[in-house]
């Protein structure tokens, strides 16, 4: 008892408290700044406030136990590993950039209202609880923190209807798919009486394709491995057995296999994949381009860390049934993704089709179910999260001199003669949109060519053809992006305010990392094989 | 500390310096941009000399071979030789791209920066392109190639039909690729590497050797360009700037003939042979129709671009006749296009100049004001044709000579494309030279300067020797085609 009192499992999930008690602060903070004024403006002071809480959250997580070792806490619904720690490392190293990035862009909006902020660090705690949920329900509470968040960010600019409308929408077909994470957790639950992922995959490892399954068998194979291992005796038969109740029901896997997709489906809204996508373009056009921002950039990798702990960890065993299903998605969403972005006009749309199309690379690596196909979703997330988040700091950094703030959206030809009249900064856009579309000698590439490496290593060379060639065209609208930086006659340009020094710092320490990544990826693929080992260690 | 195993490196890396060196110099300094850049590309030149002088010719293997580590977990890895076949291309190149910074000395007025930087960077792809031994990074350097390219046609070229130019050249090139992208990726799957003599000993099934060939050949085939993948080659030539042009003709679509020899032949040598009737009924129906083409074309650019066409798929029947002689003779003819097509492109460039017009019908009658430039035009106008003396009639000689062996319908085909060759040269000729001179157009005429009869010395001379003494360039040959021949043979 002393030892259990002297460990104090709960100690890892410091950087989340941490982050919730400095959310409260954040608030009482800001609430007595705000004195008479009932909407007080972000003054720097939150910002920078926000910041150091990153930073400190960030020290937390990166002092932490960097060891193989799982700590699960609360009745073994979060946990804490390798794959939650990487995962939170650059979901808090994302938001940082965001925040510092779209600091100029709040005060020209006059969206520096101070729960803008607050509302990040919100979906920021989602995330993290999301990163490290360890069972069904902790994970949809994450996805509902998380979603609230952005639901209200995306309405934020009171008084555009657009945004009003994004957030609506965003809201609706949000609460929809998370009733359908919902109504698929219930069918599990109900087949199975937990909802906790190491029970899933204790119950369901053996649950080979097949038809009916009795899960006596299952739990009799399960004590007869127990008994052979004392420290497995001790811990599981009583949680079982508390939960087995339904010992002799024959179940259909049909049905586990209709909750599993019902869970896909929720998580595929979130992504935005075709043809769940359709809220997208909308809402992120809609919505404030900070707000798009952090929708487009941040939450990806969070949700395919849930991907990955529901599908590999838990259910790998039912991976022909999920993959079909998956690998029509894929299809779908790159085609969609590729051709989709060709009639674009605005800056914003094309980007947001473009995300599109690369979750549907991501879903590749996803659904090959091997140990290189999680290494390569992994270093295609980070690779991904990160040229994002280059493009979007450009977007939101080049600020018109003329008719700024009436326009809430960019058009592409605002970008007109960019490369004569900031040309390091259409130097860098450049250099992104090629590492983005996939084109030697760029990082980006080097990820792309692994994940259809791994896609051919798992004979999937239909999804690696189609995959490829929608790539080609989706080059199309990233080049017409570089013509209209460099190759229009028109004398007459815009006008930019210039980048002041902070943004200098940050943008070139980006371009400087996108360098380095390809000349010396070694650091790439390492972090991504630790990062692999562990998540899938439920196949072996 | 002067191996001479690194020289290759040096040749490679010493552009790539000369770009980051020119990134330094203030833009508003002119005359030194031009000048460093020149200096580095003419040293670069003078270094592939010294590497074709220590070159062994008397063994056909791979010479100053380095290997350089990248990726060493996925085992990909940097590895860079020469042998007789890409030793002329290196040297192809180097020779080209002084030339083509000299002729482009005073026509580009504006970026004079990044055209000088984009051109030295362009040298490092394609020198790469030629000396690497490894199939990925062959597929890194074949594809950035693309880039600089894209600028340089967006950037400087003359019409707004330039953008559309741009997106034909990169979309139909990017398209061939990925497709050989795929194929790279399974070969990489299957052996666990994708080093090209480790290549050179494993060998495929008959089916996988042709669904890769052919994807092989879709990106080859529209770099080289044959027939219904040729449409973007007249569009980015008309557009592209004189040295852009030169560039393309001179070195770009020889990467499609090198991919073939260099990869196509020896890692799957059953489907080449399969293939063999296909590429030449292609090759056949490329060089008389694109010949016909070229009669009828208004432009001036349009005409040589189409010429360059039936010239390349010329050099494709040589490579499919799998006998010494052909492959021999569609090296020494790729080598002599560069030099003769790069040539013309270079005389369109000096009437461009001055008259900024590229119509042949605004011309005639230059004899009585140009007569340096029409000896100039008609020295070449010949070489296209393939006059004995040139390095075209030992290149066409060979290669026909090699197809004979093989085919001898397809060598009566390709046979009627010189003659149709002939009659469109001449015939451009005619109406550039002779006539009356239209002074309703143009009235004040100026003939070549010395630094643009500088630029064309290396070429007249080069083309001369080709053609009088080819041993020069055929001894280096000899024993790499030997070899490769034996090796797809057995």
């Amino acid at each position: 008892m002393t030892i259990e009192t002297l460990l104090f499992k709960e100690i890892s999930i410091l950087p989340e408290l941490f982050l919730g008690i400095s959310i409260i602060y954040l608030v009482l903070y800001s609430t007595f700044l705000a004195g008479n004024s009932p909407y007080p403006l972000i003054q720097n002071s939150l910002l920078y406030l926000g910041v150091l809480v990153l930073l400190l959250v960030l020290y937390l997580l990166v002092n932490e136990k960097l060891d193989v070792l799982e700590l699960s806490v609360f009745n073994n619904s979060i946990i804490n590993d390798y794959v939650s720690f990487f995962s939170k490392t650059v979901i808090t190293i994302l938001s940082l950039f965001c925040i510092l990035m779209i600091q100029q862009y709040l005060k020209d909006q006059k969206l520096n209202q101070f729960e803008y902020l607050l509302l990040i660090l919100f979906a920021i705690l989602g995330l993290f609880l999301l990163c490290s949920s360890n069972d069904l329900i902790t994970a949809y509470l994450a996805i509902e923190l998380q979603s609230l968040a952005f639901y209200v960010l995306a309405a934020f600019k009171k008084n555009s209807t657009f945004s009003i409308e994004s957030g609506l929408k965003y809201f609706i077909l949000g609460a929809f798919s998370s009733s359908l994470f919902l109504f698929g957790s219930s069918i599990l639950y109900g087949i199975s009486g937990t909802v906790n992922f190491e029970e899933f995959k204790d119950l369901f490892f053996w649950a080979l394709p097949g038809n009916v399954v009795n899960l006596s068998d299952v739990t009799n194979n399960l004590y007869f491995e127990s008994k052979e291992n004392s420290q497995i005796a001790l811990n599981y038969p009583y949680s079982l057995q508390k939960k087995l109740f339904f010992s002799n029901v024959f179940f259909d896997v049909n049905l586990l296999q209709l909750g599993l997709i019902f869970i896909l489906i929720s998580l595929f809204f979130k992504l935005a994949v075709a043809p769940f996508h359709v809220w997208a373009p909308n809402v992120y056009e809609g919505s404030p381009s900070s707000s798009t921002f952090l929708f487009s950039v941040v939450p990806k990798l969070a949700i395919f860390v849930l991907l990955m702990r529901i599908f590999y960890y838990s259910f790998y065993g039912m991976i022909e049934y999920w993959r079909y299903f998956i690998v029509v998605v894929i299809i779908l969403t790159i085609i969609v993704g590729s051709f989709g972005g060709l009639e674009q006009r605005k800056l914003k749309s094309l980007l947001v089709y473009s995300s599109i199309s690369h979750m549907g690379y991501s879903l590749i690596a996803f659904s090959t179910g091997t140990f290189e196909g999680i290494q390569m979703l992994f270093c295609y997330l980070v690779i991904y999260s990160f040229s994002g988040l280059s493009i979007w700091s450009i977007f939101i950094l080049v600020r018109l001199k003329t008719n700024y703030n009436s326009k809430q959206n960019k058009d592409l030809t605002d970008l007109l003669l960019l490369g004569k009249s900031n040309s390091m900064l259409a130097l860098f856009f450049t250099t992104v949109l090629l590492s983005i579309a996939g084109f030697p000698p760029m990082i980006g590439f080097l990820v792309k060519i692994s994940v259809f490496l791994t896609a051919i290593e798992s004979s999937m060379y239909f999804v690696a053809l189609v995959s490829i060639l929608c790539s080609v065209v989706a080059t199309f609208y990233y080049i017409r992006i570089i013509k209209i930086f460099y190759f229009e006659k028109s004398l007459v340009g815009k006008l930019y305010y210039p980048l002041n020094n902070q943004k200098s710092i940050l943008i070139s320490v980006l371009f400087f990392s996108f360098l380095f990544l390809f000349i010396n990826p070694t650091l790439l693929f390492l972090l991504s094989y630790k990062f692999s080992l562990l998540s899938v260690v439920g196949i072996f | 500390m002067f191996y001479t195993k690194n020289l290759l490196s040096y040749v490679l890396i010493l552009p790539l310096i000369g770009a980051f060196s020119l990134v330094i110099i203030p833009a508003s300094n002119r005359n030194l941009l031009r000048l460093v850049a020149l200096n580095f590309s003419c040293l670069t030149f003078v270094l592939s000399i010294v590497l074709w002088i220590f070159f062994n010719k008397s063994i056909g293997t791979f010479q100053f071979v380095n290997k350089f580590f990248w990726i060493p977990i996925l085992n990909l890895n940097f590895t860079i030789g020469v042998d007789g076949i890409s030793l002329f291309f290196i040297l192809l190149t180097t020779l080209l791209i002084p030339i083509c910074l000299l002729a482009s000395w005073d026509s580009i007025q504006i970026n004079l920066k990044i055209f000088l930087i984009s051109f030295l960077v362009m040298e490092f792809f394609l020198i790469g392109v030629f000396c690497i031994l490894d199939v990925l990074i062959f597929y890194i350097f074949f594809e950035s190639v693309l880039i600089p390219m894209y600028l340089m046609i967006g950037i400087y070229g003359s019409r707004e039909r330039k953008i559309r130019a741009g997106y034909f050249f990169f979309l139909y090139t990017l398209l061939g690729s990925v497709l050989m992208l795929l194929s790279i990726l399974y070969i990489y799957h299957q052996v666990g590497s994708t080093d090209y003599e480790v290549l050179l000993t494993f060998s495929f099934s008959a089916l996988e050797q042709r669904l890769m060939w052919f994807s092989f050949f879709a990106s080859f085939a529209t770099k080289v360009p044959m027939v219904p993948v040729h449409l973007w080659l007249p569009e980015a030539h008309v557009e592209a700037p004189t040295s852009g042009s030169v560039i393309l003709a001179g070195v770009l679509l020889k990467l499609g003939t090198y991919g073939f020899i260099r990869f196509s032949f020896p890692l799957f040598p059953e489907a080449c042979f399969y293939f063999t009737p296909f590429v030449y009924a292609m090759s056949v129906v490329g060089i008389i129709y694109t010949s016909f083409t070229a009669i009828r074309q208004t432009d001036f650019k349009r005409i040589i671009a189409y010429t360059s066409v039936a010239h390349m798929n010329l050099v494709m029947v040589g490579l499919f006749s799998f006998n010494v002689i052909g492959l021999e003779g569609a090296i020494l003819q790729s080598l002599s296009h560069g030099f003769v097509a790069s040539a013309l492109f270079l005389l369109i460039g000096v009437v461009y100049d001055r008259h900024h017009t590229r119509m042949v019908k605004y011309y005639g009658g230059l004899v009585h004001v140009m007569p340096i430039y029409i000896t100039i035009f008609l020295f070449f106008t010949m070489a296209n044709i393939g006059l004995p003396g040139t390095g075209s009639f030992i290149g066409e000689f060979l290669i026909l000579t090699g197809s004979f062996k093989a085919n001898t319908t397809i060598t009566f085909f390709s046979a009627t494309g010189m003659v149709i060759g002939g009659c469109y040269s001449l015939w451009l000729f005619n109406r550039i030279a002779y006539g009356n001179l239209k002074i309703q157009y143009f009235n004040e005429f100026l003939d070549l300067n010395k630094r643009e009869f500088l630029t064309f010395l290396p070429l007249i001379l080069g083309t001369f020797v080709m053609g009088l003494y080819p041993e020069i360039f055929l001894e280096s040959i000899h024993f790499s085609v030997n070899m490769l021949i034996e090796s797809m043979y057995f």
